[in-house]
């Protein structure tokens, strides 16, 4: 028995699911559902797909060298059975999978890392351009209205806090990217995490 | 990289599912990048005449797996928007099987196990077999 993979999306296709195209020249492609065999018909690059596996690794939203990858494998040469062998292997295959989820969660935090301050700077921004639409709170009934004098005081307060807000934001960019020299560090797996592994 | 275009596309084409069906099915991109080897290439381009198929056979885009009527219609096609745009997506290495499960996260291995304990095997035999011939060739030379 073999859990193939998807030929779109690389997921998994277990026995009695999903479909099997073969083609004249007799190759075979799985797929694990209609969605996936009808983008097929379609003649879709799966690399230009965005909900593909394949799209995902080509452009660096998943780990991609990691010495994880290193023990599963498509063995077209019959292995000859051994007891032993088997039995380590389960075990191994629970160490190895705990590793990887731990190596995928690091690579995700370094990923998304740049994002708080980003988002921040980003928030600040939006306030300073659109300043004109953010009413404070007191000016809501009528006769609370302040005169014109006083709501530009207000609008100068927000501009400045606003100001503030950006300037730190800014500030917090830049401590990140002296941590990091370039951008694209991001995509790769730190050092620490892909080094040698135990399994026993 | 932009997402694919959604708007647009259309053309009138209507009947989408007459058009997948598996009898009207053309060459995927791998089967073309082999047609595109010097060789096979060459042996595409040179075919002999044949009455089945569209101007005898004698004009064929090899990029686009296509038979033209005439010389004239197989040059206006290699200047046309849909041979450019076949020609870019040659470009890149068509998509496999191997790299589906690559990105599953799944390698391959094809090594031969036990080929190693085989060969010591057999070298110890013929160790064993040649030290008792080498005896056999002493009395032999002796002799």
């Amino acid at each position: 028995m073999r859990i193939e993979k998807c030929y779109f999306c690389s997921a998994n296709v277990y026995p009695g699911h999903g479909t099997m195209f073969v083609r004249n020249d007799a190759k075979c492609f799985r797929f694990c559902s209609s969605k996936c065999h009808k983008n097929f018909k379609m003649k879709r690059n799966p690399r230009k797909v965005r909900w593909t596996k394949a799209f995902r690794r080509a452009n660096g939203k998943e780990m991609v060298v990691d010495s994880t990858f290193e023990f599963e494998k498509r063995r077209n040469v019959p292995v000859r059975y051994d007891r032993e062998l088997v039995a380590t292997t389960l075990k191994a295959m629970e160490r190895v999978a705990e590793i990887k989820a731990k190596r995928e969660k690091a690579f995700w935090k370094n990923r998304m890392s740049g994002n708080a301050a980003k988002n921040a700077r980003d928030a600040a921004l939006n306030i300073e351009k659109h300043i004109e639409l953010v009413q404070p709170r007191s000016g809501t009934t009528a006769a609370a209205v302040p005169n014109l004098e006083e709501k530009e005081k207000i609008r100068e307060k927000i501009k400045v806090r606003a100001a503030g807000r950006k300037a730190m934001a800014l500030q917090q960019l830049e401590g990140t990217n002296k941590s990091k020299t370039k951008k694209e560090s991001r995509l790769i797996p730190s050092g620490g995490a892909s080094m040698g592994m135990n399994v026993d | 990289m932009g997402r694919l275009r959604r708007s647009r596309t259309h053309h009138a084409r209507r009947d989408v599912h007459r058009l997948a069906r598996t009898r009207v099915r053309v060459k995927d991109l791998d089967q073309i990048e082999i047609d595109l080897r010097p060789g096979n290439r060459a042996k595409l381009e040179r075919q002999e005449i044949d009455e089945d198929k569209p101007g005898l056979g004698q004009h064929y885009c090899v990029e686009c797996a296509k038979y033209c009527e005439t010389d004239l219609a197989l040059r206006n096609h290699t200047k046309s928007k849909v041979h450019k745009r076949r020609l870019k997506e040659l470009r890149d290495p068509a998509y496999t099987l191997t790299e589906a499960e690559k990105a599953a996260g799944l390698g391959q291995d094809n090594r031969q196990r036990g080929v190693e304990e085989v060969v010591k095997r057999f070298e110890g035999m013929n160790n064993e077999a040649s030290s008792n011939t080498q005896e056999g060739q002493k009395e032999a030379t002796t002799a």
